[in-house]
């Protein structure tokens, strides 16, 4: 099984290269933020939007900028935590063939599957950390548990993109990997949708539509939440897992040659 | 005496598709033999070797390896098994290096040195992508892997088509370089029936979904034979002898399934020995 884990990362040996790169960027990125957020543009606009009547306070700005940093901080997770490269590249070569002769279960093969998720979501988190722990010990933007946080819930998020994907693969099929894409992102948004509906509502009418401005309950609320219930969304990806193990597996053993 | 160990065994097997049924297959793989699987493209070889490796699942039947039948839990059988497939199935991107680090964390019993003594063995650069392979060097690549965890059974499909004779006799050689080892056995699947002419030691015909002959290689080509006769003459062959014929304007020829009774029936008639592509051709003309 390792054997198997260790092929589907070499199956993304081109996303690990971009990976190289993805995290140069992202500390380039987050040195220049860093200087500038205290002597450069981002402090100039963050004066200029407490000065103007918006009811934004410090904490808002600080928040803005702080969501910010983190958006880029996540493309590390992001850009190495996709799986649909290897169903892919397996569908490409046959390798289905390969993998039902050798002496590795069902079971297992499917196991791998979700191993290689935790693997590749646990090295951009790792790396994320590390960065995160840079940045907090140099500046004030973030506590080390809000980062903790952040990471542990958009890693979470990733696991359970990714666990979807892998249930639709089966599913599908090989040669129909863009579509389990597209059914993973449309099942997470429409879980989304149906369980935030009433603050989606509430964010459109009163604040885009009725254009009544800046609230920071409404605003700030998704970044608390995610930063202090990371438990919650790795909770959630586990519990995704599991069900999605147990379902690929289902299909699997009856399709045959879909892993 | 000992008793013949079967390595492979197939009882009543059958696998519906809808527009193609596996029909109760039943044969037998005796240990420390080659056996040539043969029949035309779409006879349902390749089927039969995939419920064989579970690659697939049967509707009905038992299939046994190594004595122990096959279900979803014996993939542990498969640690003795080196499968050799038509098409490579091994990623473009993978080098033999590659190929190393990953079955190594699969098979238990795989052997390094004897994977890039192979390699070597066979002219295949350890450090070069397989994409970039021909399709010989992609067949003894699969073939390198299927040795190097000191597999008891190989089960081969299609190993040999497409290939030039030379890089096909290359590969034969290597094959009867496996069967030296007693308890080493071999499945070939091809509808190239001069390599198994070469190797082989039992034949199974395949035709349209059914086993229609199975048995000793040389058993079968000493029995059968082709009669040559003229047009009227077929009328006088004994019906219990024929498996098909072929008549032309020139005369008839008759695949005999007893060449040596039909020498004695009639000893006027022509009767020549019949090599196994013949013997396919007429069992798959067999109305």
């Amino acid at each position: 099984m390792k054997g198997l884990v260790i092929k589907d990362i070499m199956c993304l040996k081109k996303q690990l290269t971009t990976f190289a790169f993805v995290i140069a960027g992202v500390v380039i990125i987050s040195i220049l933020y860093v200087l500038s957020s205290r002597f450069g543009n981002l402090a100039t606009v963050g004066e200029a939007l407490l000065d103007e009547n918006n009811n934004m306070s410090q904490v808002d700005v600080k928040n803005l900028g702080s969501m910010a940093l983190v958006m880029f901080m996540l493309i590390p997770i992001v850009s190495l935590g996709d799986m649909l490269n290897v169903f892919v590249a397996d569908g490409k070569a046959g390798f289905f063939k390969v993998s039902a002769s050798l002496p590795v279960s069902m079971k297992k093969r499917m196991l791998s599957r979700f191993l290689t998720i935790f693997v590749l979501c646990g090295i951009g988190a790792a790396v994320d950390l590390a960065l995160a722990l840079v940045l907090c010990t140099l500046t004030d933007i973030m506590s080390f548990g809000s980062f903790l946080g952040i990471i542990i819930s958009s890693a979470s998020i990733l696991g359970i993109y990714s666990a979807i994907m892998i249930l639709f693969c089966v599913l599908l099929g090989y040669g129909r990997e863009q579509y389990a894409q597209l059914f993973s992102l449309l099942t997470i948004i429409l879980f989304f949708v149906i369980v935030k509906f009433r603050t989606i509502k509430y964010v459109f009418v009163h604040i885009i539509i009725e254009e009544q401005g800046f609230e920071s309950g409404v605003f700030w609320k998704p970044l608390d939440y995610f930063r202090e219930k990371g438990y919650v969304f790795l909770t959630a990806m586990l519990i995704v897992s599991v069900l999605s193990y147990f379902l690929s597996l289902y299909i699997a053993e009856r399709k045959r040659g879909v892993i | 005496m000992d008793e013949v160990k079967n390595v492979i065994e197939l009882k009543n097997v059958t696998k519906d598709y809808g527009d193609f049924k596996l029909d109760n297959v039943n044969f037998a793989v005796p240990e420390g033999t080659v056996c040539g699987f043969i029949g035309q493209n779409g006879a349902g070889k390749t089927t039969t070797i995939n419920l064989i490796l579970d690659v697939i699942s049967r509707d009905s039947g038992e299939i046994t390896l190594f004595g122990e039948p096959v279900s979803k839990d014996t993939a542990y059988l498969r640690e003795d098994i080196g499968v050799v497939f038509d098409e490579m199935g091994f990623h473009e991107f993978m080098t033999g290096r590659d190929i190393n680090i990953m079955m190594k964390n699969i098979y238990r019993n795989w052997d390094e040195e004897v994977f890039f003594d192979n390699l070597k063995k066979f002219s295949l650069p350890a450090k070069k992508k397989c994409g970039a392979f021909s399709r010989g060097m992609r067949m003894k690549l699969q073939i390198a892997v299927a040795l190097s965890h000191h597999a008891r059974l190989l089960i081969m499909d299609e190993p040999t088509s497409g290939l030039d004779p030379i890089v096909r006799n290359e590969i034969i050689g290597i094959f009867r370089e496996f069967v030296v080892e007693e308890d080493h056995t071999i499945l070939l699947s091809s509808h190239i029936t001069s390599d198994l002419e070469k190797i082989a030691d039992e034949v199974v015909f395949i035709n349209g979904g059914h086993i229609v002959l199975a048995g000793n290689k040389d058993e079968i080509l000493e029995k059968h034979g082709i009669l040559k006769c003229k047009k009227n003459d077929l009328s006088k062959i004994s019906e219990s002898l024929i498996v098909s014929s072929e008549v032309s304007d020139y005369g008839a020829e008759v695949l005999v399934n007893d060449r040596h009774a039909a020498e004695k029936l009639y000893p006027d008639m022509v009767i020549e020995r019949a090599g196994l592509e013949e013997i396919m051709i007429y069992y798959v003309n067999k109305k």
